[in-house]
This record gives structure tokens, sequence and C-alpha cells, in this order.
């Protein structure tokens, strides 16, 4: 009985504050406070004519799709490699790899920051951004696509090549297609990581901020908060969306190839 | 026969772990040959060899007088039958069993259709093409992986283990089946086992395999009759061994077993360089009688006690303790109509010959 108090405790705890995101999104009023002074959608409309809103939203999709691509691919190499080969040291590099994922995500912005403006003398802009996010995405992808490559059966990449196949056609026409649902989850989870990611974006961004930079720009403006919570309603409801894409895609793919779930990320 | 795999001296090394010993081996063509062994033998990496999975760290593999060196196995003219099957999950069973025909240039893709009900006729799988294969039970999924490998007619059919994963209905159905199918399309079969029984049922020939040496090579009868050395013998079906020692070595070999006494070995017994001295004498349980009231041995009789008695329903296995004779000796006896089974304790009277003697 204990537990179950603890963990309603826990539950509100955590998703509390974001209810009250949709709840003053869609309030009457400039100053978030209760009580409620009634229903709108001005806000919302607001985003729609906002066009440096729209520019730092480009600029977040360009670089979130970038970053789920590179780092997707990173990842494959990385958990085939895992995942079918015998080298010296695997569990070594396996695990400097996945390092940052635990490394703060302040000291990866500031050295970053250091190498490309200092060492390297690299204009800040996009492409800084999403080499950042490729590094902090990776080690998700090498995660969710461990399992996919992990629970493969070695014997299946053979059985083309006995059948025929070269080492590419194998690889495509039988480890991909069965590998497909985790690839297609590690690109939404790194879509979706990078897209809300501040910190990395707010060193690295350069002129053009990214959506997560420009809403804490409007942080300054009292007046525009019911537009931050308008825009942060939509966000949490896209990521609840890619979030539960990828997992269901995660589930087929273990289905698929039979293997045990050992639990994702939801 | 001719010779259609040749190995020559192959060797094998993981790092400082030696796989494979000196390998000589010629399979025929035709033939149904089983690579058996306790498992980490080296069986398995040898077929992968044959496969061109392996490569090679001394030594040659020719097939059909090729030199197999820098050939990959979608190059080679073998097919193989994997331990789990390899089932392609995502694809139908038909497209699972046309797999290899996409990079065959040389079938007309119109014949394909008629190729894979073909295919799968053989293995007793008609009208299953448009099933899923993960959807198919184990030995479905054995016949799918041999109607896949079949279609392309490979030279030489590799099977690692596919009976394993079956219950024992299954396997022994298989084992049948696997031998008509062989006899069949007349293509090499080369399987791996560490079923003594499968091996022995299945093959025209033998290869038990030690450590990653071949320990002997033969016909099933003779492996199981003359194996060569000890561990052979133990290895294959049950066999006794007593402690003896050969006075004379002539024309017949003569000598004295402990508990039996005397006994004489025709000339086509005989071990390769037999001497006289100490020796190792194994005789299988099955060769042993004991004899029951009236029943007189046809050449010698010793007396015994019944110390264990398992009873197989068909069968009888008495461990049977002999004076003089250090183990207790297994005696197999069929159980036949108003043949009595014997307790622990009683005496009996054992039959032997001479003539199921092996010397090591």
């Amino acid at each position: 009985m204990s537990l179950r108090i603890y963990a309603i405790a826990y539950l509100i705890f955590l998703y509390a504050p974001i209810l009250l995101l949709p709840v003053f999104a869609f309030n009457d009023a400039t100053i978030i406070a209760f009580p409620l002074s009634g229903m709108t959608t001005e806000w919302f409309a607001a985003l729609q004519t906002n066009k440096s809103l729209h520019a730092a939203l480009g600029n977040s999709l360009i670089i979130a799709g970038c970053t789920a691509v590179f780092s997707t691919l990173l990842g494959m190499c990385a958990a085939r490699a895992a995942a079918m080969s015998h080298f010296p040291g695997k569990g070594g590099i396996t695990g400097f790899v996945m390092l940052p994922l635990v490394l703060p995500e302040i000291i990866v912005a500031v050295s970053l920051l250091v190498i490309l403006r200092q060492v390297l003398g690299l204009d800040l802009g996009n492409w800084t951004i999403i080499m950042a996010h490729v590094l902090i995405c990776t080690p998700f992808s090498i995660a969710i696509l461990n399992g996919a490559f992990g629970n493969l059966d070695p014997a299946m990449e053979e059985a083309a090549l006995d059948l025929g196949e070269t080492r590419w056609s194998a690889f495509r026409l039988v480890t991909l297609p069965l590998v497909m649902p985790g690839i297609i989850s590690s690109m939404l989870i790194a879509f979706t990581i990078s897209l809300d990611e501040f910190i990395i974006a707010f060193f690295l961004t350069g002129s053009n901020p990214t959506l997560p930079v420009y809403i804490w720009g409007l942080l300054r403006f009292p007046a525009q908060l019911p537009v931050v919570m308008a825009l942060g309603t939509i966000l949490v409801g896209l990521s609840i969306i890619l979030l539960t894409i990828a997992e269901v895609f995660r589930r087929r793919g273990l289905a698929r190839s039979g293997g045990k779930d050992t639990g994702g990320f939801l | 026969m001719t010779d259609l795999i040749q190995l020559r001296g192959v060797n094998k090394y993981y790092g400082d772990y030696h796989a494979l010993r000196d390998i000589d081996l010629t399979i025929r063509a035709g033939e149904f040959f089983s690579l058996l062994g306790p498992s980490g033998c080296g069986k398995t990496t040898l077929l992968r060899v044959i496969a061109g999975f392996e490569g090679v760290s001394g030594g040659t593999v020719m097939i059909s007088d090729k030199n197999m060196k820098d050939v990959p196995p979608n190059k080679r003219p073998t097919n193989m039958v994997f331990q789990s099957y390899a089932i392609f999950p995502h694809l139908s069973v038909a497209q699972n069993v046309a797999f290899g025909l996409r990079t065959r240039k040389d079938i007309d893709k119109a014949n394909h259709k008629a190729l894979v009900e073909e295919a799968l006729n053989m293995v007793g799988l008609s009208g299953f093409g448009g099933r899923a294969a993960h959807a198919l039970s184990g030995g479905q999924r054995q016949r799918v992986a041999l109607a896949r490998a079949l279609i392309l007619k490979p030279k030489v059919l590799l099977l690692d283990e596919p009976l394993s994963a079956l219950d024992k209905k299954m396997r022994e159905h298989m084992q049948v089946e696997l031998i008509r199918l062989q006899r069949h399309v007349g293509i090499t079969f080369i399987l791996v086992t560490h079923d003594q029984e499968e091996a022995l049922v299945m093959s025209d020939r033998i290869a038990v395999m030690f450590a990653g040496e071949i320990g002997q090579m033969d016909d099933p009868e003779t492996l199981y009759r003359r194996p060569k050395s000890r561990r052979v013998a133990e290895f294959i079906g049950k066999m006794n061994f007593l402690p003896g020692q050969v006075q004379t070595v002539g024309d017949t070999l003569d000598l004295t077993i402990a508990g039996f006494g005397a006994a004489q070995i025709t000339p086509d017994q005989m071990p390769e360089g037999a001497r006289t001295g100490d020796v190792s004498v194994g005789i299988r349980p099955e060769t042993l009688a004991i004899l029951f009231d009236g029943e007189t041995a046809r050449r010698h009789e010793c007396p015994g006690t019944v110390d264990e008695v398992v009873y197989y329903g068909d069968m009888t296995y008495y461990d049977v303790r002999v004076k003089d004779v250090p183990q207790p000796l297994t005696i197999a006896m069929k159980n036949l109509i108003g043949r009595p089974v014997l307790d622990v304790g009683e005496t009996c009277r054992i039959a032997w010959d001479d003539r199921a003697l092996v010397l090591f």
C-alpha cells in the first residue's frame, strides 16, 4: 500500500508541472497564475505568425534530422562490430563509446566551444551543433541498436552469404530488414533528444538560435510567456508521439528477431 | 566413387588455440559423411572451413580438384543447413527457398516458381510456400532450410547438427528422411553431430574427432566393431575394459584376461603392431551374455554376481562383478519370452567369446 502511495506521489511530482503547460496555454491571461480566466486559442494563433520562431523551428528540425541520421549511422557501425566480431579490447572500447551518456552536458558544451572556436577557429552555426548533438546522441543510438544487432542470429548473414550473396548484398537483404525497427527507433530517439537539447545548443549556436534557445530568449519578455506555454504544449505532445513510435518499433524488432526484451527507454 | 573433397594437412589456429590439427580427409562424391565428436572437438570448425566461413592457418582444401583458397562461401559449390536453421523471418517460406536463385544467372527466372514448388515438395512441405517463415515449427523450419539449400543443387550439402533442436521422436523420423533424401538427390552430405547413434544410423563413413584431430575414419560397422583406440571405443557405444596380458604373437595371438582366463585371437582381429605384454581388452555389453537354466556357452563361461540391474523394457542392462576384474562388467540382455530378470546379489554364469574381443 505504501509503495502505491509512493508511486502516485512520484508520478505527480514528475508530471504535474508538465500538465500545467496546456492549462496555461489555453488560459486567457498574460499572467501565469490561478485562478484561470477563460479559454482561448489566441496564443496558438500567435505562434503561426511569428517569423523568428519559424526560423528557429526550421533550424531545430534540420539539426535534429541530421543528428538522427548521423548518430544512427555511427551507432549501426558500433553495434554491428560489437555484435558480430571479436577484437582485442572490445569491452573497453564499447564502454568508452558509451561514455558521453554520463558526461555532464555543460562540460561537453564548454569543451566543444573551446575546441571549435579557440583551437580550430571555426565559425559557429548549425553544423557545429549537429556535430555536438551527434556526440551526445550516438550512445543512445548504440544502446538501442546493440539490442537489435545483438538479438540477430549471426547465422542469418552467413546463410545469405552461403546462398550466393556478397557481404554487402547479404547485409542489405537480410540484416538491414531485420534491424530496421531498431534503426527507426534510434533515429526517433536521437531526433527527440536533439530537438529539445538546450545547453549545448546555447553554447554553440551562431546567429540563428535553435528552438529551445529561442524559447529561452522569449522568457525575458513576460508578455510572451503564454506563447511559450503554447509552444511547449505542442513540443510535449510531439515528444510523446515520437517516443511512443520509437518504442513500438523497438518491440516489433524484438518480436521479429525472436529476442528477449531487456528493457528499452520506455 | 570419385573423390570430391580433399583436405590435406589442414590446420586452424584461433590465437594460441589449435582448433584443427593436420586434418587429412577425402570425401567421395555421393557419400553421406559424418563428422562425429564431443563438443569442442573442432567438427563444426572443420565444416565451416569446407563452407568457406573460416580460413585455414595451413594446408589445402580442394573441392572438385579446385583449390578453395581465397574462394568465398558464395562462390563455393557448397550449401549449408545451419544449426539454428537461419530461416529469414521477414520472408515467406517460398521467398526463403527462392533466396539463393537470385544470384544464379544460369537459371531462367521463369522457372523459379516451379523449382521452389519442386523443392518444397521434396521436403514434404508442398503448399506451404505462402506461409510466414516465423510461424513455422522446428521441424518445418528444418525442412525449409533443406529446401533452400537443395534448390541450388550444390555438389556438397553441409549439415551442422541439424537434428539437435528436435525432440526424440521427430529426430528419429528426420534421420530416416534425411537418408532417403540423400539417396534421392545423390548429393554428397556432410553431417556434423555429437550423437554417435545418429552418425551410425545415417552415415556411409564417419570421422571421429577429438581435440582437433581425426581419431578414426571408417564405415559405421568397422568403427563400432573394430575401434582403433580406447577413446573411440568409449565414445561410440558402451564398452567394458579388462586388463589382459599377451603371451605370444604369431599366426594367432594368445592372451590371458583377468577373471576370464585364456583367449585366442585370429589374425583379422589383431591390432596393428601387436606385441606381447600388458593390453587393455575391450568387449561390448551385447557380446557378453548371462546364461540361464540349461543354456551353455558356445566358447567360454565364467561365474559372476549381479551388482546392478537397469530395466529398459526391451533390454535389461546388468552390471556383474567377476572375480579378479577391477570394474563390474556391463552386460546387455534382450528380454525374451520366459527369460527372468535377475535381482541384485544373485549369482550367474557369463558367456563370452574371443571373437568379440578388441585389443588396445
